[in-house]
């Protein structure tokens, strides 16, 4: 669905307002501090981009699974649902949207299973809990939330066709992707156009690669700057919460702090 | 679901059984679309994920609303605007006899929920007086979008035989594997001469052959010159040389002359050549129209 962004669902229903989030994640953020839940999200993004790669899962799959994990919680609190079961029905999910092709279950579940255990075992020293029923399950629950609303703008796009009128430039391309691929991990895609997020990584990817040429061009752009700036200034924090962190060493009690299900009752 | 009274089956859709309802606070009629979830590994089927999330983008009214999603126990139903009928209901209930005013206000309906639907990257891929419904008040709306998807570029394979054989165009039966707008195009233009003629299909094909074969016997067998490319599609196979010996004032005489040459346009082999929907809409043939 190219070209139709201002008529879709994500523009009209789920480009959502600063205070819209904090106000939905009071319950969270009473509990966890805003760095803490921020690292939170950052985990889960990183199982959704493991559990992607593993299955072999394009890259578009991938971000459209990240950015409904992250539309369920700014309209959920994380005690809603598990987010180890969350992400994976999100990759389900986005498998079949994108056109990907069913992943079978059982496939799923393995690599999960896998994942979970040769890759995040810093986080989890039990194996991965859930089964087909659950994700299943877990996936009305989804669809439900995202209220049907399944098509998803990327920057991508955008971001391919901003650099082709940028001229191009293969190191700037691929520095700009990376860092669109790392906004994910952020709250921009719920609060920005894709188009803008697309704007806003090249502009800090020529920043870093100290390509001053192009300022022209930037200040060209019929764009609201101002969005650019705040946009840029939540992916330079995540850089800058990156360099003070290890994740291996603190996620375990972060987990452990994060609200939680009430333990399903015994059927 | 205590939100609807269900009052009778309708029929079986793609994926699932259709059934009239009422709203029982709004009194308002609805279909309710249940969704079979039979294959315990799938989950929600890809087909009604495709519809629920093209609907849920398209808003327009010629394309059938899809009003609310409702899930209860493990059951997942689509609540859609209700339409009295079917266009191949309509037809059967014509005997054979159709006012040209109807005609021109269907087609032209047809064209503007196709052209909304090709703006917005949406291909329906399966055309057919099935799945284009009909409310008292005259009006039509695209339905069933079970096979339609949204094309990107860059624009990929996608799976062959996706459109009833009658109203597949020749790149498609000759397995064509790049499909774009045109091939609703194609579909449309078979309606469009099916519309004329009160429900009389115009390539009743019984095989992907004999489908070939009425099409070429009315259009001419298309030829290098024509449509260059042809005889690379993987299913190529020769056909007889047909010249177009029959005059399309035979095929559908109570069309006007404007009528024909609009239909001559979409009925064109070579799917480059095919005319779109927006160019459709403004041909002569609908200068006099009344909506």
């Amino acid at each position: 669905m190219a070209g139709n962004f201002w008529q879709s669902s994500h523009h009209q229903q789920w480009l959502l307002d600063k205070q819209d989030l904090i106000r939905e994640r009071q319950f969270d953020l009473s509990v966890l501090a805003e760095e803490e839940y921020q690292k939170i999200h950052i985990f889960f993004a990183s199982v959704i981009q493991t559990l992607g790669e593993q299955l072999k899962l394009r890259q578009q799959v991938i971000a459209t699974a990240t950015v409904y994990f992250k539309r369920f919680y700014a309209r959920n609190s994380l005690k809603c649902i598990d987010p180890l079961l969350l992400a994976p029905t999100c990759i389900f999910l986005a498998s079949k949207v994108e056109e990907f092709g069913v992943i079978s279950n059982t496939r799923l579940i393995t690599t999960c299973q896998t994942v979970v255990k040769n890759k995040f075992s810093y986080a989890y020293t039990q194996e991965f809990p859930y089964r087909t029923n659950h994700i299943l399950e877990c996936e009305f629950y989804l669809l439900e939330n995202l209220d049907c609303c399944l098509i998803v703008y990327q920057p991508y796009r955008p971001l391919l066709q901003l650099m082709q009128d940028l001229g191009h430039e293969e190191q700037l391309l691929t520095l700009a992707w990376k860092i669109v691929n790392d906004s994910l991990r952020t709250d921009v895609c719920l609060l920005y156009p894709p188009y803008q997020i697309a704007i806003g990584c090249m502009q800090i990817a020529c920043v870093i690669l100290q390509k001053d040429q192009h300022k022209m061009w930037f200040a060209e752009l019929n764009v609201d700057i101002e969005k650019i700036q705040e946009i840029a200034r939540y992916i330079i924090n995540l850089f800058d919460l990156w360099k003070q962190y290890d994740e291996k060493k603190e996620i375990q009690a972060l987990l452990n702090k994060m609200p939680k299900p009430k333990p399903a009752p015994q059927r | 679901m205590q939100k609807y009274e269900k009052l009778e089956k309708i029929g079986e859709g793609t994926y699932g059984t259709v059934f009239k309802a009422k709203n029982r606070e709004s009194h308002e009629i609805v279909a309710l679309k249940r969704v079979r979830l039979d294959d315990d590994d799938e989950g929600v089927p890809s087909s009604a994920l495709r519809e629920i999330c093209l609907l849920k983008e398209l808003k327009h009214k010629n394309i059938v609303r899809l009003y609310d999603v409702l899930h209860s126990d493990k059951k997942l139903t689509l609540v859609f605007e209700h339409c009295d009928q079917d266009l191949k209901k309509y037809f059967d209930s014509l005997n054979g006899d159709i006012d040209l005013d109807i005609v021109k206000s269907f087609m032209y309906q047809l064209l503007r929920g196709l052209a909304f639907c090709h703006s917005h990257n949406v291909l329906h891929r399966d055309l057919k007086p099935q799945n284009l419904l009909i409310n008292k008040n005259g009006e039509l709306k695209l339905a069933d979008f079970g096979l339609a998807r949204a094309f990107g570029i860059p624009v990929k394979c996608y799976s062959a035989e996706v459109v009833t054989l009658w109203y597949r165009p020749p790149d498609v039966l000759f397995g064509a594997k790049l499909y774009t707008t045109s091939i609703d195009m194609w579909s449309a233009g078979c309606i469009f001469a099916e519309l004329a003629n009160a429900g009389r299909p115009l390539f009743p094909g019984s095989d992907v052959d004999d489908q070939l074969r009425r099409i070429f016997k009315l259009l001419g067998t298309p030829t290098e010159e024509t449509w260059s490319g042809m005889a690379t599609l993987p299913d190529y196979k020769p056909f007889p040389l047909y010249q177009p010996n029959m005059s399309l004032s035979l095929v559908v005489p109570k069309l006007g002359n404007r009528g024909r040459d609009l239909l001559q346009k979409l009925l064109v082999c070579n799917p480059t050549q095919r005319m779109s929907a927006d160019d459709a809409m403004s041909h002569a043939y609908f200068s006099d129209l009344n909506l």
